[in-house]
C-alpha cells in the first residue's frame, strides 16, 4: 500500500502536461480494450478494400522511420567517428526503444491473431517483406533494449553489466544499422507487390532504397527537433553547436534522397503521372514542402546555425517522410469513390501510442541519465577487470574514471 | 517462386457466354464450405448481383452487366473467385506462409498459421481474400478451389452444380479447349483467354463475348507478383553484409587511426625526460 501511495504521491507531483499524456494513454488503452470486445469490424473503418488503415500507416510504416535517430547517428558517432556528437547519443537511443515498442504495440493492436505473433518466428518465409520487417523489428527493439540497458546500468550500479554493455557498444551499433538498413528498405518492399494499385507517382522497384534513404534523412531531422525541444521545455543545455555539425550532413543526404526520387520518377516509373489532381498536390507538398525546401535551407550557413530556423527546417523534412509515407500506404491507393478514413478508436489508439512516447521520454529522462552523460568520462576500452594488463597509465587514475559516471548517477539521485 | 510444371494442375474454364446466370455456383458454394447466408438487399450494390460484394461469407458469387444488343437488353455474367494463381501473391508475402499452391491446383489457407497481418489482401491483385471484420480475433476467408473434394477425386462445388459454363481439368487441356473455342466461333468470342498469362498465368481462365474489363475483369500485369518483391528482397543477405562489413571496416580503421595516435602521444611522452613525466 505504501508503495501505491508513493506512487500517487509522485504523480501528484508531476507537471499538468504529463498528467494529460497520462490520460491520453489511459484513453488509448481503453479504446484498445473495446477493439478486442467488439472486433476490429465494429471499431475501426477498415474493410476489404482497405485492409490496412491508420494503425499499419502510422504505427506502423512512418513510425519506424521516425525512430530511426537511433542508428543513424550511433553509426556517425562511432563509425564515422565523429565523437563530439556523443552527447545526444543517449536520448536518441531512448527515442529509439520508445519507438520500436511502441510500434509493437501498434503491431500487436492490428493483428488479427496477435497470440500467434509468434508464428513467425516458426514459419519462416523468405519471400514475405513482412517476415523480414517482422523479424528485424524483433532483434533491433532487442539490439535498442541492450543499449538502453547502459543508462539504467549506470542508475543502479550494476558494475559487470555495464563493462559487459560497454564492451558491446561497438558491435551493437553496427548491428543496429545493418538491421535498420533491412528493415526501413523492406517498409518499401512492402508496396513493390501493390503493382496495379498505387499510383505511379509513388510506385517504382527502388522505393525500398528510397525508403532507406529517407529514413536516415528523418532520423537526422528528429534528433535536431527533440534536442531542441529538450532545451526548450525541459531545461536541458542548448546542444546547438553539436545540431550544426549534423545539420552539416543533412544537405548531402537530402541531395541524394531528391535526386534518387526525381530520377525514379523520369526513368523508372511509367506514367500517368498527374492524371488525379489531389495526388498531384499531395506529391508537389511532399517533395516541393518537405524535402527540397528544407534541402535549400540546410545548405545556407545562416539557417544552420540559427537554432529556430534549423528546427524548422528539421520539422519539415519530418512533415514531408510523414506525408510520404501515408502517400504511399495510404492515399495512393485510395478509390476517390470510396474513402478510408481513420475512425475514432483508431485515432485515439495512434494519439495514445504518440502520447506514451512523449510521456515515457519525460519520465526516463527525469528517472535516468540520459543526458548527464559526459563521453569524456568513460572509459571506451574492453574492460580490464582483474588489472591484468599494465598499460603503464597510473592506477588511480583508472579508477577515477570508471568510478565517475556512478558518481554522476548518485549525485543526481540525491 | 516455385517453377513447377502448372500444365497438369486442375483449372476451372469458366465460358461466360454459357453462363446463365442461375448462380446455382453460388449456392452450391455456400452449402459445400457451410457458410452463412448474407441479409441483404437487391440492387444494393451495382446492378443485379447479389450479395454487392465478395466477403467473408461469399466466396464466389455471379456479376451481372446489362448491354443492348441488336436493340434487345441483354445480360452477360461475370463469375468472380479466387483465381488460384500459379504463382501467387498471397502466399508469397505471407510472412507465416499461411498460403499454399498445392500440387492439385488449388491455393489453400491454413487458418492455424495465420496471424491475421493481411498482407495478403494488399497483395492480391484481384482482391480475393476477406476479412472477418465482425469477430474480435478475425481470419482470413477465401475460396479453398474445393481442395477437400479434388483430393477425394471429386470436382468443385461450383464446378460441379453449374449446368452449362464450367469445365474442370488439366490446366493445359482447359487451355486448349478455350483456343478451340475461339477458333472455332471468332464471332462469338472476344479473342483473349483471361487467366492464362494474367499474373504470370492462374488456374482459373475465362472466355467472354465482351471485353473483360467491361464486365468487371481488373487489368493484372502479366508478370508473376512475386517477381516484384523479390527483385528487392534477393538483395537482403548482400545489403546486411554490405552495410555491416563496411561499418565495421571504417570504425576499425577509425579506432587504429586513435590507438597509433595515442601511442605516438605516449611514446612522445616516454622521450621526454624523467622529471617532467612525474609532473
Amino acid at each position: 500500500m505504501t508503495a501505491v501511495r508513493a506512487v500517487a504521491k509522485e504523480i501528484k507531483g508531476y507537471h499538468a502536461f504529463v498528467k494529460f499524456m497520462i490520460f491520453l494513454v489511459v484513453l488509448a488503452a481503453v479504446a484498445s480494450l473495446a477493439r478486442f470486445v467488439f472486433g476490429l469490424g465494429a471499431t475501426t473503418n477498415m474493410d476489404d478494400t482497405y485492409p490496412w488503415g491508420l494503425w499499419i500507416s502510422f504505427d506502423v510504416v512512418t513510425a519506424v522511420p521516425l525512430a530511426a535517430g537511433a542508428f543513424t547517428l550511433g553509426a556517425i558517432v562511432h563509425c564515422f567517428n565523429i565523437k563530439k556528437l556523443e552527447p545526444l547519443v543517449r536520448p536518441a537511443i531512448v527515442t529509439g526503444f520508445l519507438g520500436y515498442s511502441l510500434v509493437c504495440v501498434g503491431l500487436v493492436l492490428d493483428l488479427g491473431q496477435p497470440h500467434k505473433g509468434w508464428h513467425v518466428l516458426r514459419y519462416w518465409n523468405l519471400h514475405s517483406p513482412m517476415f523480414e520487417v517482422a523479424m528485424c523489428v524483433m532483434a533491433y527493439t532487442t539490439v535498442l533494449f541492450l543499449e538502453f540497458l547502459s543508462p539504467v546500468a549506470e542508475k543502479f550500479g550494476w558494475h559487470i553489466p555495464l563493462r559487459i554493455l560497454r564492451w558491446l557498444e561497438m558491435p551493437l551499433v553496427i548491428l543496429a544499422a545493418a538491421i535498420s538498413t533491412l528493415h526501413q528498405s523492406s517498409l518499401g518492399t512492402f508496396f513493390l507487390i501493390a503493382v496495379d494499385k498505387l499510383h505511379s507517382l509513388w510506385y517504382n522497384p527502388l522505393l525500398p532504397l528510397l525508403f532507406w534513404v529517407s529514413a536516415i534523412c528523418c532520423g537526422m531531422c528528429i534528433i535536431i527537433v527533440e534536442a531542441t525541444a529538450c532545451h526548450k521545455w525541459m531545461g536541458q543545455p542548448n546542444e546547438g553547436v553539436l545540431l550544426r555539425t549534423l545539420a552539416k550532413i543533412l544537405p548531402y543526404t537530402l541531395g541524394f534522397y531528391i535526386f534518387l526520387r526525381v530520377y525514379t520518377l523520369m526513368a523508372l516509373s511509367e506514367g500517368p503521372f498527374f492524371d488525379v489532381p489531389v495526388f498531384t498536390l499531395l506529391f508537389f507538398l511532399e517533395l516541393g514542402i518537405g524535402f527540397i525546401l528544407p534541402f535549400l535551407m540546410f545548405t545556407s550557413n545562416s539557417v544552420r546555425n540559427d537554432d529556430r530556423r534549423r528546427v524548422i527546417a528539421a520539422l519539415l523534412v519530418i512533415f514531408g517522410l510523414v506525408l510520404n509515407r501515408f502517400n504511399v500506404s495510404m492515399f495512393g491507393m485510395m478509390d476517390p469513390n470510396h474513402m478510408y478514413y481513420p475512425s475514432i478508436i483508431e485515432s485515439l489508439v495512434t494519439i495514445g501510442i504518440i502520447a506514451g512516447h512523449i510521456l515515457f521520454f519525460v519520465l526516463i529522462a527525469k528517472y535516468f541519465p540520459i543526458f548527464e552523460h559526459h563521453p569524456e568520462t568513460v572509459d571506451y576500452t574492453i574492460p580490464d577487470s582483474f588489472h591484468k594488463i599494465d598499460d603503464g597509465k597510473p592506477k588511480q587514475e583508472k579508477e577515477q574514471k570508471e568510478v565517475l559516471p556512478e558518481g554522476s548517477a548518485a549525485s543526481e539521485l540525491s | 517462386m516455385s517453377k513447377v510444371d502448372t500444365s497438369k494442375q486442375n483449372a476451372f474454364l469458366i465460358d461466360m457466354t454459357k453462363c446463365t446466370g442461375c448462380r446455382g455456383c453460388q449456392v452450391a458454394c455456400k452449402q459445400w464450405n457451410q457458410l452463412e447466408a448474407e441479409n441483404t438487399e437487391f440492387f444494393s450494390g451495382e446492378g443485379y448481383q447479389n450479395p454487392p460484394a465478395m466477403s467473408e461469407y461469399t466466396f464466389t458469387r455471379i456479376k451481372f452487366r446489362d448491354y443492348e444488343k441488336n436493340g434487345q437488353n441483354e445480360f452477360a455474367f461475370y463469375k468472380e473467385m479466387c483465381m488460384h494463381c500459379d504463382d501467387p501473391a498471397c502466399a508469397s508475402v505471407c510472412p507465416v506462409g499461411a498460403f499454399e499452391k498445392t500440387p492439385e491446383g488449388p491455393v489453400i489457407y491454413k487458418a492455424d498459421r495465420c496471424i491475421g497481418c493481411r498482407f495478403c489482401m494488399i497483395a492480391c491483385p484481384f482482391g480475393v481474400p476477406k476479412y472477418e471484420w465482425s469477430k474480435g480475433l478475425p481470419l482470413v476467408k477465401k475460396c479453398t478451389g474445393c481442395h477437400d473434394r479434388v483430393t477425394a477425386g471429386l470436382q468443385p462445388a461450383c464446378a460441379t452444380a453449374c449446368p452449362t459454363a464450367i469445365t474442370y481439368g488439366p490446366r493445359d487441356e482447359m487451355i486448349k479447349i478455350a483456343e478451340e473455342r475461339v477458333a472455332k466461333h471468332p464471332d462469338k468470342y472476344i479473342r483473349k483467354i483471361y487467366g492464362k498469362e494474367e499474373a504470370g498465368g492462374t488456374s482459373v481462365i475465362y472466355l467472354t463475348s465482351l471485353p473483360f474489363d467491361e464486365l468487371g475483369f481488373k487489368k493484372v500485369t502479366l508478370r508473376p507478383l512475386p517477381e516484384y518483391t523479390w527483385q528487392a528482397l534477393r538483395f537482403v543477405p548482400a545489403a546486411f553484409l554490405t552495410v555491416g562489413g563496411s561499418l565495421s571496416a571504417l570504425s576499425w580503421i577509425n579506432h587504429r587511426r586513435d590507438r597509433l595516435k595515442n601511442e605516438q602521444e605516449d611514446a612522445e611522452q616516454v622521450d621526454t625526460p624523467a622529471d617532467e613525466k612525474e609532473d
